[in-house]
C-alpha cells in the first residue's frame, strides 16, 4: 500500500489463492461496470469497497470464491483486497447472520440506555456481542455512532436504522425477524 | 553539477548542506542521533513510529525529521528533556504489547529495539495490563512469523512492494489489532526473505535458521554471493566450521546490495556442510567401475600419470582444460596457467550458459554500476529475466522507476513481471531479440526489423526517440537471447546515436553466473573451443579433460555420451554430478565459503570471496588443485599457497585488473571497477551484415507467450546447490499451505522429486 | 426529534419540512439551482472564491479551516485534473446534522457542489458518504440521476461550457477515513490511513491530482452565500465566523435534534435550557461536549452565568471548540469516568494503526479504563492516564490522537471527583478485612495524583 509509487497499475495476476472464483448474473455484472465508470479508467481499484458490498450482498459475506473475484476484476493481488477487507468494520471476512443486529455503544447512545438494549437482544437471541446464532440467522454486534445520537438509542439491522428503540420495540421488530416476515427496506446498489 | 547549499543548525551548530538534503540524514551524517524505526534510505516514507521528533523553530508541535527537507536558515534541536521524554513514550508505547522475553527470541542480540532500550537504560515498566498476543507461526517454509514482536514500521511491506514489487505481504487489521500478513496466512512471493532482513524485532525470521544459534556465537565473513552474476555482498555467520547462515544486515556489511539478497543468496547455503559434498579424492580405477575414495597423494599421482599418458599419446592437442564461470578468478587462471604452461594447450574455456566476447571486445561505452542503473534517467532492456536471474539488477530497475522516475523500455518475448513499470513493453516474437538490436542501429532496417519482431514500426520509432533524447543517463541491459553478431553491434550502439550534450550510454549485461564476467576477463573463455565444442570434440581430437566445476546441461544435452568416450577425465566438484558420472579422477573442491578470491560481477566490479570456514573434509581451494597437480607435473606458479598472490599474478597479466591487490579491494561499501578497455568506434561491418542476414532469415511468426510467469519460476528451479535446501523443493513443487502453520511444512509435508508434488506425510513427522 | 432554526431564519434548513424536500422540483420551486444559474451567468471562478472569502464560511467538517483560502490553494495551471470531494463521512460521535442535510436537501449538496467545481475547475466529483448511511446515498444517487436527467450535471449544464459530473462513493465503518488525506487514500480503494501533509490536497490530493474536500454542511451553504453575497452571509454570523451553523444535539436534552444557529449565537446556557427545552425528567445539568467526542468536555460550572457564546472563538474562551457541533449534553447521573472510557473505546477501535502513539497509546489507555472499572485501579492510575494522553497528544501522525487524548484530559481535569471516586472506592475494598492504614494512604495518594480544580 504506497499511494505514492503505485497509482494502481493494472498489475499481472498471479493464481489467486483461492481456486473458486464467483460468478455473478449478467444484472450484477452490469451494475459493477457501473461503479468501475464512475472512476479513471485506470483506477478501477477505487471501486474495491462498492464491489466489496456487492460481493457482500450476493455471497453474503467476502468468502474466498468472492475474494478471487474481486482480485480478478479489479486486477489486484489477493492480499491487496485482504489489507482492505480487514480494515473496514462493515467487511466480512467472515460469515455473518441474515440478520445482522448492530446496536450502537458510543456515547449519546450509552447515555440513553444503549447497554439495556445490546442486553435484550443478547438475551432474546440467545447469543452474546459477536456471535451468530447456530441456525446462521442471527448475528449480534456493538457499533461505534451510526449518527442517530438525536434519536437513541438505536440499532442498524442490515443497513436499516431503528431508531428511538425500547425493549418493546426491539421485540418486535426480532419477533418480525424470526418469523421471516422482516423486509429489508435499504438495500445495496 | 553544482549542488546549492543553504545553512542549517543543529543543536546550536550550522551547516552548510544541500538543498533537498532530508533532515534526519544531515543529523546523523552531523553526529547528532536521531533514533528511528520506520524510516529507511531510498523507500516510500513512513513516519509512522514518531521516534525522530525533533524541535524545530517556528513549528508548531516537534516534528518527524525523516519528513523534514531543510530549508535555509532551519534550526533544529534533536536533544532536550521534552524530545527524551516523547521518545521514551514511544518506546515504552512500542514495548507495551511487545513480549519482553528476550532471551528467548531470536532476534535476541541483533533486535534495533532491544538495543535501543539497553542504550538508553532506566525504563520504568509501567504497562501492567495483559499484552495483546498471537501465535508463533510459518507464512511460508522459509518466513517464520512472531506477530507480537511487530511494532508496525512497516520496513517489510515496504521492501516487498518498493524492491520487489510483489506485494505479497501486507499490513491487515486495524488499530491494536494490525497484523503483516496474507490472504489466508501463507506467503506465495520469491521467498527473498528481505522482509526478514529488514524487520528491526524478531517478528519476521529466517525459519532456516531459527533457535540454532544465538547471533554471539557466529562468526560473521563478509563475501559475495556464489550465485547469480549481481554480486550481492553478504555475511555468512558461522559456528565451528558450520555455516548457519547468511545475511546482509547492515549491521555486518554494506555493500552494493544493501540489505538486498534473494532467495539463492539467503537461504541457498546449506549446501556448504552437506552431508553429500565430496569428502575425500576419488578414483575410478577402471572405466565403468566404481569410485574409490583416496588419499591426495594417491590421487594427485594417478592424475599426472594419466595426465603424462594423455599428453605423450596425443600431445597438447588432445588435450582440454575446463574452468567454470561458478568459480574465482583465482582458480580459472589457474586453469588457464595450466593449459598454456603445462598442457601448452589452447583448448581451454569455461562452462558458461553464453559468451560475452564479442560485446567486451567491441564495448563502446562504460558498464553500469547498479547505482548507475538506481540514478537512469532511460533504461532498455532487451531479453532477459533481471528479476528471476539476476535479482539485485531487477530491484534497481524498478525502483529507478518508481522512486527515481526513469523511463524503462522493455523488448520481451514474455509478459515479464517489469512490465508493470515500463513506460514501454514491447512485446515481441520468441527469438527475434537480434532484430531489436538491428533495428536501434544505424542502417538497420526498421520496418523489416517490426514485421520479424511482430510489433508496429511505431513503438521501435518511439523508443529510438526516447534513447534519442534522454537527458542523463541511459542504460542498456540484455539477456543472454543475444547473438555474437547482435552483443558486437549494440556494444557499438553509442557511436551509431552519437554524441549528445548530457546524454551518457552505459551497459549492464546480464550473463547469469556469480563470475560470468570474471571467467571472459580472465582470458578462459577465448580458447580455441568453446564447451559445447569441447564436449563434441570429445573422442574425436579431445582425449583427455581436466574439469573445474561440471557441464551445464544444454551442453550436454544430445552429447550425453561424449564424456565416455574420453580416455581421461578429472573432475573437481563439490557434488557429484553428469560431469563426474565418467570422470575418472574426482577431486574435492572446497565452496565459496571455504576460500579466498574474487568474483566479477555484472557491473564488472572485482569483489573478494572470503573464506568462512576452513574446507570441509578433505577439499581444496580450485586453484590450490590446480597448483598441486602443476607442481606434481614440474611447474611452479609461485603461489606460495597464497589466494592473494593468485590474484596478482592476475593484476599482472589481465589489463583490466592492472594495479588491483586484495587490500584495495577490502571495502565492500566502494567496490573497485575492472577497466574494461572501450573500443569507441570499432569497426562493426561485418557484424551489421552477419545480423542483417540473420534478421532477415527469421520466420515471421506469431509466437509471443502470454502469461507472466509466477514469480520464483527460475529462482526455484532446484540446481546443484540449491536443492541441497529442501524448503526449495517444496517450493519448486508449487509451495503449498500445509494443513496447520504452526509447524514447518518441512515436516508435514514430502515433496516427491519425480512427480514435484507435494504431499501431507502420512505419519506426520 | 427536532430540526429547525433558532434565533435566525432558517437558511440551510429551510426545506427541510417541505413535502417531497428531496426531489428536484420541491428544490428547484424552493429557489434551487438559482445559485449555479447566476454563477453560470456571470461569474468568474474567482470571483466564486471571492465571495466564499468574504462570507467567512469555515469548514464545519470540525477543523473550522476558512473554506475561501482552502479553494484559493488549488494551483490554478496545474494542467492535471483537479477534484472536489464532499465528505460525508459523518462518523464524530455525536453528529448528525449532515444526515439530515442530505437526507432532506440532497440538491442543496449537489448545487453547492457544482459551484465549488465550478470555482475549482473540476470536472469529476466525488461525494464519499460512510457505508453505514447506505440509505443517504441512494437517496443522493436518485438525486444525482434526477439532476443528470434535467442537464444540471454532465456536459454543458444550463447550457453553458460548464462540464462537470458527480458520483457517489461509500465508506466501509471507519471513522478515520473523514480525515481528508484518508479518506482519500480510501477513494482510491487503499486502506484508509491518513496521508503525509503536505503536500496537502490542495496540490496533491485524490490520485496525486489537486483536490478540495469539503463538509457536507459546508458545501450546502454555498449556494446561499452565492444568492444572498457573500457579505450578507457572513452578517447572519460574526466576524470571523460567517452565517449559522448546524448543531446536533442528543444525550439529556428535553429536546434532541438538529438546530441552526446564527454563529455567535449566545448563549450556550439559554440554547440547552430554553431552545433544547433545558434537562430531561427535571435533572440537573452535569456535562456538555460541545463539538463532537473530539473536544474538551465543558461542566455545567461552566456552561451556567457564564454566556458562553456559540461560535469559533466563543467556544475556545469557554474552555471547549466547535468541533463538528456534535452537542452532547450529560446530566447528573453520568458518570464521566464512565462516559470518557466509553469514548476511549471508540478511538481504540477506530485508530487506524499507522501510528505507535494512537496505536499503542490508545490500547493501553482502554486497559487501564477497563481495570480501574473491573476495581483493580491504583492510585496513580490517574496520573498514568494523563502521562500517557501527554505522549500521545501533539506526537500523532495525525489529529485522532489528539481527538483521543482531549476527552481524557479534560475530563480528569474537570472532573477529578468521577475518577477519585473508582480510585478510592476500590483502595477500600482492595483492603477489606486488614487492619492497616493502606486505605488512608492510598486515598491520599489518589487525591494527591489528581489535579485539582
Ligand atoms: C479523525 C478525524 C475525523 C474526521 N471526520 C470528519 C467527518 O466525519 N466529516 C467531516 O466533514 N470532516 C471530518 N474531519 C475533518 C476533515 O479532515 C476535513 O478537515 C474536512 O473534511 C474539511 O472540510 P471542511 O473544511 O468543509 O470542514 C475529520 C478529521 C479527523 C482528524
Ligand atoms: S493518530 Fe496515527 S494511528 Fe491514530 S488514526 Fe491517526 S495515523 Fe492512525
Ligand atoms: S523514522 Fe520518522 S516517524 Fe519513524
Amino acid at each position: 500500500m504506497s499511494s505514492q509509487f503505485t497509482p494502481n497499475n493494472p498489475l499481472p495476476q498471479e493464481a489467486p489463492t483461492p481456486r473458486e472464483m464467483a460468478v455473478f448474473s449478467a444484472e450484477v455484472e452490469a451494475e459493477i461496470d457501473a461503479h468501475l465508470a464512475k472512476y479513471p479508467k485506470e483506477r478501477s481499484r477505487s471501486a474495491i469497497l462498492p464491489l466489496m458490498f456487492i460481493v457482500q450482498r450476493e455471497r453474503g459475506w467476502l468468502d474466498p470464491a468472492g475474494v478471487a473475484y474481486l482480485a480478478d476484476r479489479l486486477r489486484l493481488r489477493i492480499t491487496d483486497i485482504w489489507e482492505v477487507a480487514t480494515f473496514y468494520s462493515m467487511l466480512n471476512t467472515k460469515p455473518v447472520g441474515q440478520y445482522h443486529v448492530q446496536v450502537c455503544r458510543t456515547l449519546s447512545c450509552k447515555i440513553m440506555g444503549a447497554a439495556t438494549i445490546t442486553e435484550h437482544c443478547s438475551k432474546k437471541l440467545g447469543i452474546k456481542v459477536g456471535e451468530t446464532s447456530d441456525d446462521g440467522k442471527f448475528s449480534l454486534s456493538e457499533v461505534e455512532c451510526l449518527g442517530s445520537c438525536g434519536t437513541a438509542p438505536m440499532l442498524q439491522l442490515g443497513f436499516d436504522y431503528h431508531e428511538n428503540l425500547t425493549p418493546e420495540k426491539v421485540d418486535a421488530l426480532l419477533d418480525q425477524c424470526s418469523r421471516d416476515e422482516y423486509e429489508f427496506k435499504v438495500k445495496v446498489s | 553539477m553544482s549542488q546549492e547549499l543553504i545553512k542549517v543548525t543543529v543543536n546550536g551548530q550550522d551547516y552548510q548542506v544541500a538543498k533537498g538534503a532530508r533532515l534526519i540524514d544531515v543529523c546523523r551524517e552531523k553526529g547528532h542521533s536521531v533514533p528511528s524505526f520506520c524510516y529507511y534510505a531510498d523507500l516510500a516514507l513512513q513516519a509512522s513510529c514518531r521516534m525522530c521528533l525533533v524541535r524545530i523553530e517556528k513549528m508548531p508541535k516537534l516534528q518527524t525529521s525523516c519528513t523534514i527537507t531543510c530549508t535555509d536558515g532551519m534550526i533544529a534541536t534533536t536533544e532536550s528533556a521534552e524530545i527524551e521524554k516523547a521518545r521514551r513514550g514511544m518506546v515504552e508505547f512500542l514495548l507495551a504489547n511487545h513480549p519482553l522475553d528476550c532471551p528467548v527470541c531470536d532476534r535476541g542480540g541483533e533486535c534495533e529495539l532491544q538495543e535501543m532500550v539497553f542504550d538508553w537504560g532506566g525504563l520504568e515498566e509501567r504497562f501492567t495490563e495483559k499484552k495483546n498476543a498471537y501465535p508463533e507461526k510459518f507464512l511460508s517454509p522459509i518466513v517464520a512469523n512472531d506477530p507480537q514482536r511487530c511494532i508496525l514500521c512497516k520496513r517489510c511491506t515496504r521492501v516487498c512492494d518498493e524492491w520487489m514489487g510483489e506485494d505479497a505481504i501486507e499490513a491487515g487489521g486495524r488499530g491494536a489489532n494490525t497484523v503483516i500478513g496474507t490472504y489466508d496466512g501463507w506467503l506465495n512471493c520469491s521467498q527473498c526473505g528481505n522482509c526478514i532482513e529488514v524487520c528491526p524485532t524478531g517478528t519476521l525470521l529466517d525459519a532456516t535458521y531459527r533457535h540454532q544459534a544465538r547471533p554471539w556465537e557466529l562468526s560473521q565473513t563478509v563475501t559475495t554471493c556464489t550465485f547469480c552474476s549481481d554480486g550481492c555482498q553478504m555475511s555468512l555467520g558461522s559456528r565451528a566450521g558450520e555455516v548457519m547462515r547468511s545475511v546482509a544486515r547492515d549491521r555486518y556489511v554494506d555493500g552494493i546490495n544493501g540489505e538486498f539478497l534473494c532467495i539463492k543468496g539467503r537461504f541457498a547455503h546449506p549446501f556448504i556442510n552437506h552431508e553429500e559434498r565430496i569428502k575425500t579424492p576419488m578414483i575410478r580405477y577402471k572405466k565403468g567401475g566404481r569410485l574409490v575414495p583416496a588419499t591426495w597423494d594417491e590421487a594427485l599421482h594417478y592424475v599426472t600419470e594419466g595426465f603424462e599418458a594423455a599428453r605423450s599419446a596425443y600431445g597438447g592437442e588432445g588435450f582440454g582444460v575446463v574452468g567454470s564461470s561458478r568459480i574465482t578468478n583465482e582458480a580459472n587462471h589457474a586453469l588457464l596457467r595450466f593449459a598454456r604452461e603445462v598442457i601448452k594447450t589452447d583448448n581451454y574455456t569455461a562452462t558458461d550458459a553464453f559468451s560475452l566476447a564479442p560485446f567486451f571486445k567491441n564495448l563502446g561505452a562504460p558498464i553500469a554500476t547498479h547505482k548507475d542503473i538506481r540514478n537512469a534517467k532511460t533504461i532498455v532492456l532487451i531479453g532477459g529475466e533481471p528479476e528471476e536471474l539476476q535479482p539485485l539488477t531487477g530491484r534497481y530497475i524498478r525502483q529507478a522507476v518508481r522512486n527515481g522516475g526513469a523511463q524503462l523500455v522493455i523488448f520481451n518475448n514474455t509478459p515479464i513481471r517489469l512490465k508493470e513499470q515500463a513506460a514501454q513493453f514491447i512485446h515481441i516474437n520468441a527469438g527475434t531479440e537480434d532484430a531489436v538490436v538491428f533495428a536501434l542501429s544505424t542502417g538497420g532496417d526498421a520496418d523489416l526489423a517490426a514485421r520479424k519482431l511482430g510489433v508496429e514500426a511505431s513503438a521501435l520509432a518511439d523508443a529510438r526517440k526516447l534513447i534519442e533524447e534522454t537527458a542523463g543517463d541511459i542504460v542498456l541491459l540484455f539477456g543472454g537471447e543475444l547473438s555474437g553478431a547482435a552483443q558486437a553491434v549494440l556494444a557499438q550502439l553509442p557511436a551509431a546515436f552519437g554524441a549528445r550534450e548530457g546524454r551518457r550510454f552505459l551497459f549492464h549485461p546480464l550473463p547469469i553466473y556469480n563470475n560470468s564476467v570474471g571467467v571472459q576477463d580472465i582470458g578462459l573463455m577465448n580458447g580455441r573451443l568453446d564447451a559445447g565444442a569441447m564436449l563434441a570434440a570429445c573422442g574425436e581430437s579431445v582425449h583427455a579433460l581436466y574439469v573445474a566445476g561440471s557441464f551445464l546441461p544444454q551442453h550436454l544435452a544430445g552429447r550425453e555420451d561424449a564424456l565416455a568416450k574420453l580416455d581421461f577425465l578429472v573432475v573437481q566438484e563439490l557434488f557429484e554430478t553428469e560431469t563426474t558420472k565418467h570422470a575418472d579422477v574426482v577431486l574435492p573442491a572446497a565452496s565459496f565459503a571455504e576460500t579466498d578470491g574474487t568474483f566479477t560481477n555484472n557491473a564488472g566490479q572485482v569483489q573478494r570471496v572470503r573464506q568462512s570456514i576452513p574446507p570441509v573434509h578433505q577439499s581444496r581451494p580450485d586453484w590450490m588443485i590446480t597448483d598441486m597437480i602443476a607442481r606434481a607435473r614440474g611447474t611452479e606458479f609461485d603461489y606460495q599457497l597464497s589466494a592473494s598472490r593468485v590474484f596478482q599474478d592476475i593484476a599482472r597479466n589481465v589489463a583490466a585488473y592492472e594495479g588491483m591487490r586484495y587490500p584495495a579491494l577490502k571495502d565492500e561499501s566502494n567496490p573497485v571497477q575492472a577497466k574494461h578497455a572501450i573500443a569507441s568506434g570499432a569497426d562493426v561491418t561485418s557484424q551489421m551484415q552477419t545480423l542483417r542476414r540473420k534478421v532477415e532469415s527469421l520466420i515471421e511468426t506469431n509466437d509471443k507467450a502470454q502469461a507472466t510467469p509466477p514469480v520464483g519460476h527460475e529462482l526455484f528451479k532446484p540446481g546443484t546447490l540449491t536443492k541441497r535446501t529442501p524448503q526449495f523443493l517444496l517450493l519448486d513443487a508449487g509451495n503449498p499451505k500445509p494443513p496447520t502453520v504452526l509447524i514447518s511444512p518441512l515436516y508435514q509435508l514430502t515433496v516427491d522429486p519425480n512427480l514435484r508434488r507435494a504431499t501431507v506425510n502420512a505419519t506426520g513427522d | 426529534m427536532f430540526i429547525g432554526a433558532i434565533g435566525c431564519e432558517p437558511l440551510q434548513l429551510r426545506r427541510v419540512h417541505l413535502e417531497g424536500s428531496h426531489t428536484l422540483d420541491v428544490y428547484r420551486r424552493n429557489g434551487g439551482y438559482e445559485a449555479i444559474k447566476k454563477v453560470l451567468d456571470g461569474l468568474s471562478p474567482d470571483d466564486v472564491i471571492a465571495e466564499i472569502k468574504k462570507s467567512a464560511l469555515r469548514g464545519r467538517g470540525g477543523a473550522g479551516f476558512p473554506t475561501g483560502m482552502k479553494w484559493s490553494f488549488v494551483p490554478k495551471d496545474s494542467p492535471k485534473p483537479k477534484y472536489v470531494v464532499c465528505n460525508a463521512d459523518e462518523s464524530e460521535p455525536g453528529t448528525f446534522k449532515d444526515r439530515y442535510l442530505m437526507e432532506r436537501d440532497p440538491h442543496a449538496l449537489i448545487e453547492g457542489m457544482l459551484i465549488a467545481a465550478y470555482a475549482l475547475g473540476a470536472r469529476v466529483n466525488y461525494i464519499y458518504t460512510r457505508g453505514e448511511y447506505r440509505y443517504l446515498i441512494n437517496i443522493m444517487d436518485a438525486a444525482l440521476d434526477e439532476a443528470r436527467a434535467a442537464g444540471l450535471l454532465g456536459e454543458k449544464i444550463l447550457g453553458s461550457n460548464f462540464s462537470c459530473d458527480i458520483y457517489t462513493h461509500t465508506g466501509a465503518g471507519a471513522y478515520i477515513c473523514g480525515e481528508e488525506t484518508a479518506l482519500l487514500n480510501s477513494l482510491e480503494g487503499l486502506r484508509g490511513h491518513p496521508r503525509m501533509k503536505p503536500p496537502f490536497p490542495a496540490v496533491s490530493g485524490l490520485y496525486a491530482c489537486p483536490t478540495v474536500v469539503n463538509n457536507v454542511e459546508t458545501l450546502t451553504a454555498v449556494p446561499d452565500i452565492i444568492k444572498m453575497g457573500g457579505e450578507a452571509w457572513q452578517k447572519l454570523g460574526t466576524e470571523k465566523s460567517g452565517g449559522t451553523k448546524v448543531w446536533s444535539v442528543s444525550g439529556h436534552v428535553a429536546r434532541p435534534g438538529v438546530y441552526e444557529l446564527p454563529m455567535g449565537y449566545s448563549d450556550m446556557e439559554k440554547f440547552i435550557m430554553e431552545d433544547c427545552q433545558g434537562i430531561a425528567n427535571g435533572r440537573q445539568l452535569k456535562a456538555v461536549i460541545p463539538g463532537g467526542s473530539s473536544v474538551y468536555i465543558m461542566p455545567a460550572r461552566d456552561i451556567v452565568g457564564k454566556s458562553v457564546k456559540m461560535d469559533y472563538e466563543g467556544l475556545v474562551a469557554g474552555g471547549s471548540m466547535v468541533g463538528s457541533g456534535g452537542f452532547i449534553v450529560m446530566d447528573e447521573t453520568v458518570d464521566i469516568f464512565e462516559s470518557t472510557m466509553n469514548l476511549t473505546e471508540f478511538y481504540k477501535h477506530e485508530s487506524c494503526g499507522w501510528c505507535t502513539p494512537c496505536r499503542e497509546g490508545t490500547d493501553w489507555l482502554v486497559k487501564v479504563f477497563k481495570r480501574i472499572a473491573r476495581g483493580e485501579g491504583q492510585p496513580d492510575d490517574a496520573q498514568l492516564l494523563l502521562d500517557l494522553c501527554d505522549n500521545i497528544e501533539g506526537k500523532s501522525f495525525c489529529p485522532l490522537g489528539d481527538a483521543a487524548a482531549w476527552p481524557i484530559q479534560s475530563a480528569i481535569k474537570k472532573f477529578p471527583e468521577d475518577f477519585r471516586k473508582h480510585l478510592v472506592g476500590i483502595a477500600e475494598r482492595a483492603t477489606v478485612g486488614t487492619t492497616s492504614s493502606p486505605v488512608a494512604a492510598r486515598e491520599g495518594a489518589a487525591t494527591e495524583a489528581l489535579p485539582t480544580v
